[in-house]
């Protein structure tokens, strides 16, 4: 994607705002006004604490000084366009299909993190990882998904005492 | 003096001793390798921290920043391949050097230079906490107020990608750190509900997130780079006769990166940067930095590790971090119930000490480990990434699950760590939120009170002769970012003829 098609220009074709910048501060504003409707609906202070600040005070300050500074954000690249164009040149980059599927991998085991326990989830991660991310040593990926969680397990729970969770190993100890 | 024999004391158990030494390998190991660093190796050690003795574990990790910021200059050197930010700088001169067949010479003297530049910083250290805090003592809420506001406004300086980002990252995280019981009211604020959140979202598991989950999502996309390997790593340290011409750009470094250390929100790469330019605007042969100059080594790595060092004050002393990692060693301060600012000098004064000799110490381990593990430091870049960010994973997970036995922390991990994602590539830091979160609770606690004291008006918040200054201050530091810009419009630079 070329830079240029980042900006919108008005009539005699100069820059006007930034596109992705604009884009995010709608993402921050609508952001800031939920935050201001929520302080909004907080109860104030009881007569009996006296001369206090309520609740809502602070969080609504730092909303009107978070607005403050997204209004900057879409005309950033005026003040400051060397470093507007650095990050353009990170975000122009598409988020390739390997991190979304190590995103969805990532939900996926810490939603069944629970169910499997922490010893299958250590193994499941060591496993499904390197293979999805491509490794073809498979007998490298073996002895790792074994020997790393078993290390792991090791350390913390028999020596550092930390509590794991049993998960579907539990039925092996009934 | 009692306190200081009591603070040594307690690092010289060998239990102590070996937490301690495990932090200097820990450290030259993440800061050794490129996508790990010491703000991360921290937040993933927290948790587990819980258990050991406070004294010990602050030590630990104080000890592991120290040697994650030289742990980075070996790969700097030897790949061109900066572990840690804080070594881009080192990498201009090393790795040219490295590559005119010294690399050894370069190793040592980026050892050498790293520690004296820390004990430079170490005593600057010891002499300044005591004095800051006695400062610090004197303020009251209204004073404390104006110098968060202060320490937040740096953020706007901090080293980072824009500015404006940072400052708005800081905000967000100020703004979560109101989540959970308004304490001077009883509020419930932000908790729609959910019965963990009325604690307020714990440091720890976002801190894991951001640093660790955020850069694993970084690294996914360059799975297949290749390093290219250098041969000869046998580290050797420079002779007596060359320190000798290096002392003036070693001890300028060592001054300039503990006041930059010593600077709210300022950290050891802003330091690294101005050492060496420092170092080749004094240099006798400045067309030579670039080309595998000692003085371009000596100067960013004097300075790094002397703001590591540097950083340290504020942490300590006021209780604002001087930087993104000692922003998490406050946090692990505050997790194992100590009291940061003034008081903790006053109050635990063996735990400053502690801390001190504790990064005497790294000074030492990291350049006897340089001496005889630069060439295996050098071999743990060659780690496949497919099975090193599993492992990350994983230690995430236990992590961030260990702190208080909750799924819920889990999750907040994960989904700090994607949300940390996608605002890296749009240009926003995590230390500046993690500073933000951290200070939060300061910051309104301190607005409250002084609110309070004041009638309610902000304006008479500048009857304090110390909010005044600090409130100046805050100024300079917003508009500093601004002023190349506006120098150039009014007073624009004359074309050269």
């Amino acid at each position: 994607m070329s830079n240029e098609s980042n900006f919108a220009s008005d009539k005699s074709g100069a820059r006007f705002y930034h596109k992705k910048d604009l884009y995010l501060a709608i993402i921050l504003v609508a952001f800031g006004a939920f935050v201001y409707y929520e302080a909004d609906k907080f109860p104030p202070a009881p007569l009996v604490l006296g001369d206090t600040i309520n609740a809502d005070v602070f969080p609504k300050i730092l909303v009107v000084v978070l607005l403050f500074l997204t209004a900057i954000i879409p005309f950033e690249f005026k003040i400051t366009p060397e470093k507007v164009a650095k990050i353009d040149k990170e975000r122009n980059e598409r988020t390739i299909s390997i991190t979304w599927i190590t995103i969805v991998m990532l939900l996926t085991i810490v939603s069944l993190a629970n169910f499997l326990g922490a010893v299958l989830t250590m193994f499941t991660t060591c496993l499904i990882f390197p293979l999805v991310w491509g490794e073809k040593n498979y007998v490298a990926v073996a002895i790792y998904a074994i020997v790393f969680p078993a290390c792991v397990y090791l350390l913390f729970n028999q020596l550092l005492g930390l509590y794991f969770e049993p998960g579907l190993l539990e039925i092996f100890k009934k | 003096m009692e306190d200081v024999i009591k603070g040594f004391g307690l690092i010289l158990e060998f239990k102590n001793i070996l937490l301690i030494f495990g932090g200097v390998l820990v450290g030259v190991l993440v800061g050794a390798l490129p996508g790990l660093s010491s703000p991360m190796a921290i937040a993933l050690l927290m948790p587990f921290t819980i258990s050991l003795d406070p004294v010990a574990s602050i030590s630990m990790m104080a000890a592991l920043y120290c040697a994650g910021t030289f742990g980075g200059s070996i790969t700097a050197i030897l790949i061109n391949a900066p572990g840690a930010p804080p070594a881009v700088a080192t990498a201009l001169d090393g790795y040219q050097m490295a590559k005119k067949g010294e690399p050894g010479r370069a190793l040592g003297l980026a050892a050498i230079s790293s520690v004296l530049g820390g004990i430079f910083a170490i005593f600057v250290f010891l002499l300044a906490t005591p004095l800051l805090a006695e400062i610090a003592l004197k303020f009251g809420p209204v004073e404390y107020f104006g110098l968060t506001l202060f320490a937040l406004s740096m953020l706007a300086a901090m080293s980072g990608k824009s500015s404006i980002r940072n400052l708005i990252a800081g905000t967000l995280g100020v703004l979560i750190s109101t989540i959970g019981v308004h304490l001077a009211t009883g509020v419930e604020r932000f908790d729609f509900g959910v019965q963990e959140l009325t604690e307020g979202i714990k440091f720890v598991p976002v801190l894991i997130g951001l640093f660790a989950m955020s850069e694993l999502l970084n690294q996914s996309k360059t799975l297949n780079d290749a390093v290219e390997r250098m041969s000869a790593r046998a580290l050797k340290l420079p002779t007596f006769s060359e320190l000798k011409a290096l002392k003036g750009t070693i001890l300028r470094s060592s001054g300039l990166g503990t006041f930059i250390g010593i600077l709210p929100a300022e950290g050891s790469t802003v330091a690294a940067m101005m050492g060496y330019n420092e170092a080749k605007r004094w240099s006798k042969e400045p067309e030579k930095f670039g080309t595998g100059s000692p003085e371009g080594i000596a100067g960013p790595e004097a300075a790094n590790n002397a703001a590591a060092g540097g950083a340290m004050v504020p942490t300590l002393a006021l209780g604002i971090p001087g930087s993104g990692t000692t922003a998490l060693i406050l946090a692990a301060l505050v997790m194992h119930g100590f009291r940061p600012g003034p008081y903790l000098i006053t109050e635990t004064p063996h735990l400053v000490y502690a801390i001190f000799g504790a990064m005497l110490f790294a000074n030492f381990g990291f350049l006897g480990i340089g001496l005889v593990g630069a060439k295996f430091f050098s071999y743990v870049t060659f780690i496949p990434k497919r099975f090193l960010w599993p492992s990350v994973f994983v230690f995430s997970l236990i992590g961030s699950y260990a702190y208080s036995s909750a799924i819920f922390d889990v999750w907040v991990m994960l989904l700090s760590g994607i949300i940390g994602y996608f605002a890296l590539r749009n240009g926003f830091s995590p230390a500046p939120f993690v500073m933000g979160l951290i200070l939060g609770k300061m910051v309104e606690e301190t607005f409250t009170q002084s609110m309070v004291i004041y009638e309610n008006n902000f304006l008479n918040f500048f009857e304090s002769g110390v909010f005044i200054f600090f409130f100046i201050l805050t100024f300079v530091s917003l508009s500093t970012p601004f002023w190349g810009k506006i120098r150039n419009k009014f007073f624009p630079a004359k074309p050269q003829s």
